[in-house]
């Protein structure tokens, strides 16, 4: 499985448009009073008497067409279906593992979401015969996997699934988490981050909405590195310029340190 | 046994000049200084001193509930713990959390509830921790300015920052911010806290005693205290993100200053 | 590295133990290296002494308070000195709230019998009269932020606390059947004399390790703490469930001396004495 492509995410994107990186907001600021021509979008709230728009986030204050938006700064991970997230098992019964996707809940992954239909070669716990028994074999508490989340909702534990291009079992590398709101940025425009952190740092990277970033390289040195700056981009995650610095940076840093 | 230096208080605790024991005026605030993101584990945290006052609080949140019986199928719950370091006071506190910590952390959550949107986080729980390391009169309200503060650096979705202050009267006078020997030997004492975005207020005790007038000017002059104390949490929550963004904006510039 | 959490992944186990192997650790420091210690001292006012110490990004705070108590039947001219741990539950997603668990006991009482043991604390000087009036000293350390190895964290911690120590001075009033105070105050340089460092080490298959990260911590088979003073072993506390060969241990005595000497050069704890008044 090689880790190529990124998710991609609309939403998100804002982040990364560097032209809206502006005015850094708390909860309660507020953000206009002119409600004729402005409205209410992400992260913002209207106050009671509906003269006001204020911010509900620690973030960057966005103006979208007539939406005033807040680009959070910190914050949590909300699930949403089709996300791929990187998720560990912690416990596992007969009938389903239980996943940390660094959510409020605890995902699900039934054992039938981890077997492709149709096929059986590859599968370890059945051993190539055709009718493969549904049972949590497959994976062991500890285990990483990439998952997508098959549905999630504010009262339901989010579904998972581990069928899938990119998705399943990680073998090797290591996990680091960042803040879930920098992972845009992570990333970057058109996956311009990545592509650079990936060229220079010659590490294999996947990273995933929910702040995990997974990572593996020829040796530690590398890995020390693409670790620092994955760490610089998140505290950095406001600045304009943020790709080149961090290119600048990496190539420093290797020259510094006498790495390849 | 009692200890060998003794607790006592001076018969006046105006000095000569009109100022206060420790040289403030009246209406004079004492020097504070926060921060936040102090500890790294939390999912946001802040740290605030306020004279002698050194108090530390993290957020850890949106979580499972433990006991599971306490969570709320419809909506989530917000668990405030206020606790004293036994070294924290004069005479050695026990280290288990007494009446006074329980009330203290009741009355801390029901301040600050108003502001959080409880409704989208069923079945799970948002604890605030709040430790004071070092008291020195005031604590409630000090432990209810730094609570907002940490729950804003978590990047829970808040309505407003929450500042709260004393006011008091000691010697027939008003006065804002009581320090320990002030609360202690004074007549009168009134915590208050105020939600920003409809300034109303959310935390209101009062011991002692006191007419119509001067219940008037007690809150007149908490409502100007407030405000200088709600502008250092605003400062307190940017400083450290507009600092960032003005070193990495101007890359020249710091090297020229570097060359010098 | 991962969140905090108590199940740590395997890819992370195999991750430090290979690296290990080959004598490397993620935060670029050697086997026998220790993260960097961040001393302050004397920071609260409501208390004798204290002091705030990190060691990486565990963090703890130690405060002193005293009391004046009868002695111990059997030790009548000794004072007390208790040493308490609480880990906060601010400090990692793994701590709860409630008494104290085992982690915190036997953080405590590592250190406790560091310092009992190592002639630091002179007791003696503690007494104000025989059978009458003792002092009772309470090292209460804080947890603020776990990143493993609390144990020489808290070591540190209660040693400069001690000797950042400014206590009032009091004497016994014969008549009146109570200690007075004498308007003067005692300092940590009176109370004390040898300073013993505990030095803690990690250990996974047969690789040992100083100062064990959290992940490190968590993964690892078992961890053994030593303390020593400036050329005696005080206290030694083996914990988890890891062996340890004899050889081994004669090894972990010979470096613990020799990282004990190191650490006292390096922190110079003597600098955090109180300022006389």
């Amino acid at each position: 499985m090689e880790e190529s492509e990124q998710s991609e995410d609309n939403e998100f994107e804002d982040f990364e448009d560097e032209e809206s990186i502006r005015d850094v907001v708390v909860p309660g600021e507020v953000l206009t009073e002119d409600v004729k021509n402005f409205l209410p979008g992400r992260g913002t709230i209207l106050n009671k008497e509906k003269t006001k728009i204020i911010s509900l986030n620690i973030g960057l204050k966005q103006i979208k067409k007539n939406y005033i938006n807040v680009i959070p700064l910190r914050g949590f991970y909300t699930p949403r279906p089709g996300d791929k997230v990187i998720a560990m098992i912690v416990d596992k019964n007969p009938v389903k593992y239980k996943c940390d996707i660094n959510a409020k809940d605890f995902g699900q992954l039934k054992p039938k979401n981890t077997i492709k239909k149709g096929r059986t070669r590859g599968f370890r716990g059945a051993g190539g015969f055709p009718q493969e028994e549904v049972n949590t074999k497959k994976f062991d508490i500890g285990d990483i996997l990439v998952v997508k989340i098959l549905s999630a909702d504010r009262l339901n534990k989010p579904e998972l699934t581990t069928i899938g291009k990119y998705l399943g079992k990680k073998v090797g590398g290591i996990v680091i988490s960042i803040d879930p709101p920098k992972i845009p940025r992570v990333i970057g425009r058109n996956g311009s981050m990545i592509k650079m952190l990936k060229n220079l740092t010659n590490c294999n990277i996947f990273v995933t909405q929910n702040g995990r970033v997974w990572l593996k390289g020829e040796d530690i040195a590398h890995e020390r590195l693409l670790i620092e700056s994955v760490n610089k981009i998140a505290s950095e995650a406001h600045t304009v310029g943020l790709t080149d610095r961090m290119q600048d940076f990496i190539i420093n840093e290797k020259k510094k340190r006498g790495i390849e | 046994m009692p200890l060998i230096i003794k607790d006592e208080y001076p018969e006046k605790l105006f000095r000569k000049d009109g100022k206060r024991l420790d040289g403030r005026e009246i209406n004079e605030l004492r020097p504070i200084k926060m921060d936040v993101g102090v500890i790294k584990n939390a999912d946001g945290s802040a740290y605030l001193e306020w004279g002698n006052n050194k108090i530390i609080a993290a957020v850890y949140g949106p979580r499972e509930v433990h006991p599971h019986h306490l969570a709320k199928p419809d909506r989530g719950i917000l668990r405030v713990f206020y606790r004293m370091a036994t070294f924290s006071v004069f005479d050695r506190k026990r280290p288990a959390p007494g009446r006074r910590e329980k009330e203290i952390s009741m009355i801390i959550a029901d301040c600050i509830e108003p502001l959080l949107f409880l409704e989208l986080y069923p079945g799970t729980s948002f604890e605030v921790f709040i430790e004071v390391m070092d008291a020195d009169g005031g604590t409630r309200c000090a432990s209810t300015t730094v609570a907002a503060l940490a729950l804003a650096d978590a990047g829970v979705p808040m309505k407003s920052l929450v500042s709260a202050v004393a006011v008091g009267k000691i010697d027939g006078k008003i006065i804002v911010d009581l320090s320990g020997i002030e609360d202690k030997a004074g007549d009168a004492d009134l915590p208050i806290a105020i939600t920003w975005y409809n300034e109303e207020i959310s935390l209101l005790q009062f011991d002692g005693n006191m007419d119509l007038e001067e219940m008037n000017k007690f809150l007149d002059l908490a409502y100007e205290a407030l405000k200088n104390i709600h502008q250092i949490q605003l400062d307190t929550l940017k400083s450290k993100y507009v600092k960032l963004q003005e070193e990495t904006s101007n890359p020249n510039h710091k090297n020229d200053n570097k060359g010098e | 590295m991962m969140d905090v959490k108590r199940i740590i992944s395997k890819i992370e186990k195999d991750y430090i133990l290979s690296n290990l192997k080959k004598e490397e650790r993620i935060d670029n420091r050697g086997l026998w290296e220790y993260r960097e210690f961040q001393i302050n001292s004397d920071l609260i006012a409501s208390a004798e002494g204290s002091a705030d110490v990190s060691l990486g990004d565990t963090r703890i705070i130690t405060g002193l308070k005293y009391d004046v108590g009868a002695p111990f039947p059997d030790l009548p001219d000794e004072g007390v000195c208790t040493v308490m741990a609480e880990l906060l539950p601010i400090a990692s997603p793994l701590f709860e709230r409630g008494p104290p668990g085992e982690q915190s006991i036997e953080l405590a009482r590592v250190v406790d019998r560091g310092i009992r043991h190592a002639d630091c604390v002179q007791t003696k000087k503690l007494c104000i009269k025989e059978k009458e009036a003792v002092y009772i000293l309470f090292v209460d350390m804080y947890v603020i932020n776990y990143a493993g190895n609390l144990i020489d964290a808290g070591g540190v911690s209660a040693l400069t606390t001690l000797i950042s120590a400014h206590i009032p001075e009091g004497i016994w009033n014969e008549e009146k059947h109570e200690t007075e105070w004498t308007g003067k105050y005692f300092y940590g340089q009176d109370i004390v004399n040898e300073l013993p460092f505990v030095l803690t080490y990690g250990k996974i298959e047969d690789i040992i390790f100083l100062d064990p990260s959290l992940p490190e911590e968590l993964v690892c088979d078992g961890k053994i703490s030593i303390s020593v003073t400036e050329n005696k072993i005080t206290s030694i506390q083996k914990s988890g469930s890891a062996t340890f060969s004899i050889d081994e241990i004669k090894m972990l005595g010979n470096k613990s001396l020799e990282f004990g000497k190191k650490l006292r050069k390096e922190l110079n704890l003597l600098q955090y004495l109180a300022k006389t008044k």
